[in-house]
């Protein structure tokens, strides 16, 4: 019997030896095809840091596996959906334009719902074993859509308030210490514009801590008892919105823009989806050095970006490689310096060890900057659904 | 002969070229506004997508303040055009607008708006200038300046924009005018000289300048670069809204766009009706222009529109100005007159990754200018034969085409010729790039160049045939030469619109060809004004390079022939 158990032990073994021995062997041979391809990789293109970084990635894959990564700058990446999209409706099934795009949330729920990806791929690469999918949900579920392997993670996000040191002394650290701010200090909060990924983060925000039962946004929305269960932050937003900057009857029309109303002293409390970005403006001159950022008691809501690839790209494989390589130590712990970019990483540094874990220890801690401990579990985003119903809801109350 | 027999190729070949987009673009535009776009599962026709936009939250105001600043913005750059010809041509400010007019004309709008919204901000350069030492501010006010909801700050900014335009195309046609004759005649008769232009050269002018007006009205309406930095945000325009919803996650809202862009498409063609309309009832002023009153009323304005057509050119300077600090500055904090901190950095890293851009922005301006040049010539060459011959004119039919691709919002246009390439599978190469910015270098060379060149005096070609007898040679050892100042303008003009493209690039060029114009606008949508800057400076370059080109080369080129010397 114990005889019996060895041998299945140690049948068990050599299938899984053999197993991850294929699995090498796949990689391999993908490593092998993907020599000399062009991987067009769609990304937004609005940051210099992020833009540098990118090409270094690009010349590091090239030096290591000959793949030949070019950065097609996007303005918006909805405008690449589109573009795949089109392409669908022409029946162009190969040789697409993109071979690998910067993608997350609703863009990644479009894409999958209209069969626009191509996968589950990430399993594949052999960084991914490395990914903290055990602690961050949101690697598996991207705005509350199963990931699938469809899409590989690239970089974490949460959404941090910034504040100018000089000018706030006690910063608030709920939605309604930031109602009495504002009250105090009119004119100096606001938010960007409804439809808009940073404006509506900051009402499902608001939201979560609002409402009386924050475990209905788990769930779909049921639009019976979005009045009822929205009440709060519709009341809470008639309230503040006199106190915002030009008395909202102007928004700003994106997140960047904040980032200069902020360095021109217009608004004193901004927010972004990057903890990191404080520093890195800072370390750049594009913000002053008195910028201090903070999170709200109870959390703020947090999120991953990932990477896809199309249904119709012709380099697949080199797209692979490249996705691979944007997951290598190497690659993440260079993406998280505060003075390279400051993207926090979605690897497990526990997992890693030696030269690795030297890299991830060596990155600096920004100045500006929360520790893991301080900004805590993200919250998760609330179910998909809300946000069109509270984008709805919005334009019809403030955007007449 | 035969060069002259076979000009009646080029415009078939615009007409067709026109043709096909248009077809294109209008079905891809006009099958999804009727619900129907298969690729995202809605394949039955209905009116359901149009009472989706009507029934769309604040689509009353989006439209309302498209309304007020399509037609404020129009009216205002028209009108103080005609006032400013009327009290200073001729005079030092006129000659001194003749000298900065290029400059000021290859400034892109983004470019401007961006300047012109760090000037005029609450945080901006003027309320700087006073700060904190006069107003007492170490923080900036919380005024409404910018983007205030009746849409005011855009319109300023579009008659700034839409001023210098509407006087360069006023130059070019003064040309056929006998203006020097014209107002001798008039001040002898004892007409005061606002009287003189109003009565009787404005009236001649118009026609020259209709084209460029209608123009100028198109593009109020479907503004999108400097509406969205100066605009309203709450609802923002009608263009800046089919913009967002075409790029909006959700795919049905694609079709909200396509019956946005149709509706702002109705709204500019009701506004050139309504132009046309008041053009021809314009004779009811018969009357007023023969009842023989020489004084003028206007000569009290007088200050006033000197005033405004200087500040128009003041604001785009400075608009530079501040670009060109911002691309220095490392750190510019308010209340901080100048940067506190400057460096070179931006320009060495802007200047290294930008080449390769700037690159393909050169090759694809100048040639796209120059087939547009070709086909321009050749179109008003057959125009000519056609009219001294009476022969069948085909030109006649060109701008109803020609000019549809400037009518129509460009974005939902292009998607529709962006699927139309993809099913030939024609998208992404370089060639029909180059083709997608003909449909929009064309039109406008086609304004600059055509008045112009329809008043060449025949007879100096008549006396040139009696000499020569070969058309061909004629044409170019003759005419052409004797146009060149016009042709080289047109061609700048050609090319600083190739250059100013983003959509058909991004579109058909399926992100294969980054021009600096795509990179600006990618760079423009983060946050750091001084990477922005001087990308936007790069992207101001190339057109003034070629204005000043066509100001020079006929300088030197004429340096020995003193009638053309002008």
């Amino acid at each position: 019997m114990k005889s019996f158990f060895l041998i299945l032990i140690g049948l068990a073994f050599l299938f899984l030896s053999g197993f991850s021995q294929a699995f090498a062997q796949e990689w391999g041979e993908i490593e092998e095809k993907a020599k000399g391809q062009t991987v067009y990789f769609n990304a937004w293109g609005g940051s210099q840091t992020i833009n540098e970084y990118i090409q270094w990635a690009a010349n590091a894959v090239q030096k290591k596996y000959n793949v030949h990564v070019i950065h097609v700058k996007a303005t918006d990446i909805s405008d690449v959906v589109s573009r795949i999209l089109v392409e669908k409706a022409a029946g162009k099934n190969t040789n697409g334009s993109v071979d690998l795009m910067w993608i997350n949330g609703e863009n990644f729920k479009a894409m999958k719902e209209n069969k626009l990806l191509y996968g589950p791929f990430s399993q594949k690469l052999p960084h991914y074993h490395l990914v903290d999918i055990e602690n961050k949900k949101t690697l598996l579920y991207d705005f509350t859509t199963a990931v699938d392997n469809m899409e590989s993670p690239w970089g974490m996000a949460q959404l941090v308030f910034s504040y100018n040191s000089n000018r706030v002394t006690n910063h608030p650290k709920t939605m309604l210490e930031l109602l009495a701010f504002a009250k105090q200090n009119p004119g100096r909060f606001t938010y960007p514009s409804i439809p808009g990924f940073h404006g509506t983060t900051f009402i499902k925000q608001a939201l979560f801590e609002l409402i009386h039962d924050p475990g209905v946004l788990n769930n779909p929305v049921i639009l019976s008892e979005f009045e009822k269960n929205t009440r709060p932050l519709w009341e809470y937003l008639d309230a503040l919105h006199p106190f915002l900057w030009r008395k909202a009857k102007a928004f700003p029309t994106s997140a960047s823009q904040m980032v200069s109303l902020l360095n021109d002293n217009e608004i004193f409390i901004s927010f972004s989806f990057n903890p990191n970005s404080a520093s890195n403006a800072i370390e750049n001159g594009e913000l002053p050095d008195t910028i201090r950022t903070y999170i709200h008691t109870g959390g703020t809501i947090g999120n991953a970006h990932f990477v896809g690839i199309p249904f119709n790209s012709s380099a697949r494989v080199g797209a692979m490689v490249f996705a691979n390589f944007l997951l290598s130590p190497e690659a993440q712990a260079k993406k998280a310096d505060p003075r390279i970019w400051g993207d926090t990483t979605v690897l497990d540094t526990q997992k890693l060890a030696g030269k690795d874990k030297a890299l991830f220890d060596a990155v600096p801690k920004g100045v500006a900057t929360l520790t893991p401990k301080e900004l805590g579990q993200g919250l998760p985003e609330p179910h998909v659904s809300w946000v069109q119903a509270l984008e709805k809801k919005w334009l019809e109350k403030y955007s007449k | 002969m035969s060069g002259q027999a076979k000009n009646s190729l080029f415009p078939v070949v615009v007409i067709g070229l026109f043709c096909i987009t248009i077809l294109a673009g209008l079905i891809g535009t006009l099958l999804p506004s009727l619900n129907y776009l298969p690729v995202i599962g809605h394949t039955s026709f209905s009116l359901s997508v149009w009472f989706d936009f009507f029934s769309y939250p604040g689509i009353q105001t989006a439209i309302r303040v498209t309304l007020f600043t399509g037609l404020s913005a129009s009216f205002g750059a028209v009108s103080l055009a005609f006032l400013f010809i009327t009290f200073s041509y001729g005079n030092r400010l006129w000659k001194f607008f003749e000298k900065i007019l290029s400059p000021v004309l290859s400034i892109p709008h983004a470019a401007f708006a961006i300047g012109f919204g760090f000037l005029i901000a609450p945080s901006g350069w003027l309320i700087r200038m006073v700060s904190p030492w006069m107003t007492g501010f170490t923080v900036p006010p919380d005024w409404l300046l910018l983007n205030d909801p009746f849409g005011i700050s855009l319109t300023i900014a579009l008659v700034i924009k839409e001023f210098p335009f509407l006087i360069m195309v006023t130059m070019g046609a003064l040309g056929q005018l006998d203006i020097k004759k014209t107002l001798l005649a008039g001040r002898a008769l004892g007409y005061k000289k606002e009287q003189i232009w109003l009565k009787l050269l404005i009236p001649r002018l118009y026609p020259h300048l209709r084209l460029s007006i209608f123009a100028v009205i198109a593009y109020s309406f479907s503004v999108v670069d400097m509406a969205i930095i100066l605009g309203p945000s709450s609802p923002p325009p009608l263009a800046v809204l089919i913009l967002k919803w075409f790029n909006d996650p959700v795919m049905s809202f694609k079709m909200l766009a396509s019956a946005g862009s149709l509706f702002l498409f109705f709204m500019v063609m009701v506004s050139i009706l309504c132009v046309y309309l008041i053009e021809k009832s314009a004779g009811v002023l018969r009357p007023w222009t023969a009842n023989g009153k020489r004084r003028s009323f206007l000569a009290p304005i007088k200050p006033i529109i000197f005033f405004m057509g200087s500040t128009t050119f003041f604001f785009t300077a400075v608009s530079s100005v501040i670009l060109v600090i911002w691309s220095l500055t490392w750190q510019w904090r308010f209340p901080d007159f100048l940067p506190s901190a400057g460096t070179l950095k931006f320009w060495e890293k802007g200047l290294e990754s930008s080449f390769d851009p700037v690159m393909t922005t050169l090759l694809t301006g100048i040639v796209s200018a120059f087939i547009g040049l070709v086909l321009t010539i050749g179109c008003l060459e057959h125009n000519v034969t056609a009219k001294q011959r009476r022969t069948r004119n085909y030109t006649n039919y060109i701008p109803y085409f020609l000019y549809l691709p400037l009518l129509v919002p460009q974005i939902s246009f292009m998607a529709g010729i962006q699927l139309l390439l993809v099913i030939m599978r024609m998208d992404g190469y370089w060639i029909t790039l180059m083709v997608s910015h003909l449909l929009f270098v064309l039109p406008y060379m086609f304004i600059a160049l055509s008045a112009t060149y329809l008043a060449f005096d025949s007879r100096v070609f008549d006396q040139a045939m009696l000499l020569k007898r070969s058309y061909i040679m004629v044409l170019f050892r003759v005419k052409l030469p004797m146009l060149l100042k016009p042709i080289l303008f047109s061609f700048a003009i050609g090319f600083s619109v190739s250059v100013a493209q983003y959509i058909p690039t991004m579109l058909v060029g399926a992100g294969r060809f980054s021009t600096i114009t795509t990179e600006v606008v990618s760079i423009a949508s983060g946050s750091d004004r001084r990477v922005i800057a001087v990308y936007a400076l790069i992207q101001q370059f190339l057109p003034m390079m070629m204005y000043s080109l066509a100001i020079i080369f006929p300088k030197i080129y004429y340096y020995n022939r003193k009638g053309m010397q002008v």
